[in-house]
């Protein structure tokens, strides 16, 4: 539950390793022992609820809240209560924070100022990280010229042209508009894995951080409740909450019966992996993603192992797909997703066949 | 709508009201009067404003003024400034203290500070003149300088700072380069304001300048024999610089308040 | 059980020293020139003598008790006429604070300053501008002789009219700009809302505007009535030597007739009156309010 999956074991030290991480105001403990490692060019994402942690926890890797206890190291080394202007880190802060009296290029060209870096380096440097964001050509605008895009890239130039070996992203595309938001988040993408530093990235928004994270901690209450790849985390949740933060997971209460079924309230029995049943006992929940259940009229006999019969309550059309809410006799309700590819859709009041494959099926403890 | 009607005129009889006594100043500095008190308008004349320094005192109690007003407006920027800095920017303790004393001065009237000071010189046997009442403006304000100064450091987002020293700057850079600039407005409208009040105090001078004139000290003794005309010729030409400068350090700020939107 | 370093200590207490350090010079200033002399007032205020045989400190409350008999007339026209300079001041500035921050959009600023710039002119040379004004053969008087509001031997100046206005005006500033502030902090949607929800606009008033304004109208209150306490320049200026308030015995004890215990003891009666009122109103409020 702490490791993350490209985690060293021994040959090369982690971009960042907390230990024991706690931060307490006053009597609000915000992050609780936190120990966690994240690898060189990874891609890593925290996310959770509002007041979960994870902008603390950010902003102690950055420098500027101090820890109550436990130790930050970067690259190997022990960075726990050096100022932020001692860290090899960058941060790309929410607000931006632009500096509105200087100009874009003055802007970029801070952090390597303040490092001594001589002019005709600065201005080469400065140059090509404003091509490598399109903004060449705002160099010497200020900031409220500017749309709210164009200054979330600056603010992104101005970290990087210090080649920071970590950069911290806190919730920086919260202020843009959807179609900004989708196109930043790959351009973001695409600037790590061309650049190739390790990115921390802070958000509540699950679906940004499944689009562009290679790994994914989700925090609640100061801890890490779940850590792995998007694909892994999000098929194999472990928990309830893990399983409800990612997105809907009807989740329907039953006994473990045998290495490879579960048998729920009512009688029904499901077929699970037994992978998924290590160690799981007694009474458990079985989830399973919208997107995987099928429909089918009810009569018919679908060669999806487990099946359920249900009337449709209410549908919508999303564009893409349409939601189903699918009320059955033993579990209650479940909210199916089904593509639009031109199969026939069902209303309310139409009898169902719900059904998914074993695989689908994943099991949180109680 | 009749609302809004009711309250521009309002408002311009309020101004009017206002500006009143400013143009009887203004007016009677080219009063040409005759008898012995320049009370009632009898004829327009630039005599005055010919040579306004004619009276014995007055250029030197003008030069104190001016002089005390700069070097206590200075002092009480920069002291409070940084008292403004250390209120917004940090936790600590004793600060209700700290704003219950800051607020004091401003509540307090002019004649108890005034004859508590002077009590203060008096025991400690030191001469009332130039210097104590220096350093009773440099103490007045203070509290103006501190509430002028916040109110711009709070506006401003934090943010800016952090971003400093993520970029490497220590405290000193980051105030230098990032803070300062940025409240740079609010201390300089501080510093106008405490030379404005230093500039104009009476009561506090009054009890603490000894044999030494200012300004308004020569003007409460003169009064008593009716205003000379100098004496208005120089307020107006005080106030004309004074409105002056502000006007001209709205338009810069106006300046860059459009570039900042 | 924390993993901290040495050097990390260190570094946090010379962080924690920082605002200590910032405070220091203004704190100590404040402390000797306005603390330390508040106390002294009060000794001084106990102590009996005179000029030629010194002072001495005997705990006499003697001064206190003349504050009360003699001074008494004294005391009741200081707070009369700050109560009423008060009064008026709030009824004439509440509504052009209220104008500007409603009725002014994109001017605002211009009609701040130009509430703000009168208040360059040296604060004598306003008072004699009044003297001139309300001269008797001015205009106003004789203006208010045609309407019949004065008598035929009336003047307007020596009164408790003229130095009423004289405090009004004086500190007209110090209470507008207080309720500005708070009336600009409203949001214009909250008045939309109120309407929205039954109210007329004298209720939306009663019921939002005026309360969240009572901050400023606090502390325009305090700025005015406090200093027109202990005002004596308007009432020499404009008065005559009926009309004396505390500010008068006050200065004359002390520059005039140097008599300082008892003019300590004045001045400690007016600021204990005002502290108390202070103190009321940071109870209520708290300090944060205070210095904006």
């Amino acid at each position: 539950m702490t490791q993350g999956p490209d985690s060293t074991a021994g040959h090369r030290t982690p971009a960042v390793e907390l230990v024991g991480l706690t931060k307490a105001f006053g009597d609000i403990v915000a992050v609780d022992g936190l120990t966690l490692d994240i690898s060189e060019n990874l891609f890593f994402a925290i996310i959770g609820p509002s007041g979960c942690g994870k902008t603390t926890t950010l902003r102690m890797i950055g420098g500027f809240e101090e820890p109550t206890s436990g130790t930050i190291r970067l690259h190997g080394e022990d960075v726990t209560g050096t100022k932020p202007y001692q860290r090899p880190v960058n941060t790309v802060f929410q607000s931006y924070a632009l500096f509105p009296h200087l100009t874009i290029y003055e802007n970029v060209a801070f952090g390597l100022r303040r490092q001594g870096v001589e002019k005709s380096e600065v201005d080469r440097r400065v140059g090509e990280m404003l091509d490598l964001v399109h903004l060449a050509e705002t160099s010497k605008r200020k900031p409220r010229q500017l749309s709210g895009g164009q200054r979330q890239r600056v603010a992104l130039a101005r970290a990087l042209v210090n080649h920071p070996r970590l950069l911290l992203l806190d919730e920086p595309l919260g202020a843009l508009d959807l179609k900004l938001r989708k196109e930043m988040q790959l351009e973001l993408k695409r600037i790590q894995q061309e650049v190739g530093v390790t990115f921390i990235h802070v958000t509540h928004d699950q679906e940004e951080a499944m689009t562009m994270a290679d790994s994914i901690a989700v925090m609640r209450d100061g801890k890490i409740e779940r850590m792995g790849e998007p694909v892994e985390i999000y098929d194999d949740p472990r928990s309830r909450f893990v399983a409800g933060f990612l997105g809907a997971s009807n989740l329907m209460e039953g006994q473990v019966t045998g290495p490879d079924g579960v048998t729920l309230a009512g009688g029904h029995g499901f077929h699970v992996t037994a992978d998924k049943l290590v160690g799981l006992t007694g009474t458990v929940h079985v989830g399973v993603r919208p997107e995987k259940i099928h429909l089918s009229p009810e009569g018919s006999s679908p060669d999806h192992a487990n099946q359920l019969s249900g009337v449709v309550t209410d549908s919508s059309f999303i564009g893409v797909s349409t939601h189903y809410l699918v009320q059955t006799r033993s579990v209650g309700e479940l909210t199916v997703v089904v593509q639009n590819l031109g199969v026939t859709r069902f209303a309310p009041s139409d009898s169902v066949t719900l059904s998914w494959d074993p695989e689908h099926t994943f099991v949180v403890a109680r | 709508m009749r609302a809004r009607v009711f309250y521009r005129t309002l408002l311009g009889f309020g101004i009017a009201y206002l500006f009143v006594p400013v143009l009887v100043v203004v007016v009677f500095s080219f009063n040409d009067f005759k008898g012995r008190r320049n009370v009632s308008w009898e004829g327009f004349t630039l005599r005055h404003w010919a040579d306004p320094f004619k009276l014995p005192g007055l250029s030197e109690a003008v030069l104190n003024s001016l002089t005390i007003a700069f070097l206590s407006a200075l002092i009480s920027t920069i002291v409070g400034t940084l008292i403004a800095l250390a209120l917004v920017r940090y936790r600590f303790r004793g600060r209700a203290t700290t704003n219950l004393l800051l607020f004091l001065p401003m509540a307090s009237p002019e004649v108890v500070m005034g004859s508590a000071l002077l009590t203060l010189f008096v025991v400690a046997q030191v001469g009332r003149g130039y210097m104590t009442v220096l350093l009773a403006h440099i103490l007045f304000n203070l509290s103006y300088a501190v509430v002028t100064v916040r109110a711009r450091i709070v506006g401003f987002d934090r943010h800016l700072e952090e971003a400093a020293m993520d970029l490497y700057a220590n405290e000193w850079q980051t105030f230098r380069r990032v803070t300062l600039p940025m409240i740079m407005p609010g201390v300089l409208a501080a510093f106008m304001l405490a030379f404005a009040l230093s500039f104009d105090d009476f009561v506090i001078t009054n009890f603490n300048s000894g044999s030494m004139q200012t300004f308004p000290v020569f003007v409460y003794g003169a009064a008593k024999r009716g205003v000379p005309p100098q004496v208005n010729v120089l307020g107006t030409m005080i106030f004309a610089v004074m409105v002056i400068a502000m006007g001209i350090f709205l338009f810069i700020q106006n300046q860059r308040q459009k570039a900042q939107d | 059980m924390t993993t901290r370093t040495d050097a990390a200590t260190r570094a946090d207490r010379r962080r924690r020293r920082v605002p200590y350090l910032l405070l220091a010079p203004g704190m100590i200033w404040l402390l000797l020139f306005y603390v330390i002399p508040m106390f002294g007032l009060t000794i001084t205020s106990l102590q009996e003598g005179s000029l030629e045989q010194g002072y001495v400190f005997t705990g006499n409350i003697g001064s206190y008790v003349s504050v009360f008999t003699t001074y008494l007339p004294q005391l009741r026209n200081s707070l009369l006429f700050a109560l009423g300079a008060t009064v008026i001041g709030l009824l004439v500035g509440y509504p052009l604070a209220y104008a500007i921050a409603f009725y002014t959009s994109r001017w605002k600023s211009l009609f701040l300053l130009l509430i703000l710039v009168p208040f360059l002119v040296p604060f004598l040379l306003r008072t004699l501008a009044w003297r001139v004004i309300l001269a008797d053969q001015g205009a106003v008087v004789s203006a208010l002789k045609t309407v019949g509001l004065l008598g035929e031997n009336g003047r307007m100046l020596s009164t408790g009219w003229a130095i009423l206005a004289g405090l009004v005006y004086n500190y007209l500033a110090f209470m507008t700009l207080p309720i500005y502030v708070s009336l600009d902090k409203i949001e214009p949607a909250l008045l939309e809302a109120a309407n929205d929800l039954y109210a007329t606009p004298w209720t939306a008033f009663r019921k939002v505007t005026l309360p969240m304004s009572m901050p400023g109208i606090i502390s325009g209150t305090l700025l005015t009535f406090i200093p027109a306490a202990g005002d004596y320049v308007n009432v020499e200026l404009l008065g005559n030597r009926n009309w004396t308030m505390m500010g008068n015995v006050i200065q004359s004890k002390f520059l005039v007739i140097i008599d300082y215990p008892a003019a300590a003891a004045i001045s400690f009666t007016l600021m204990a009156i005002i502290v108390t009122m202070v103190v009321i109103y940071v109870r209520r409020v708290g300090t944060e309010e205070l210095l904006t």
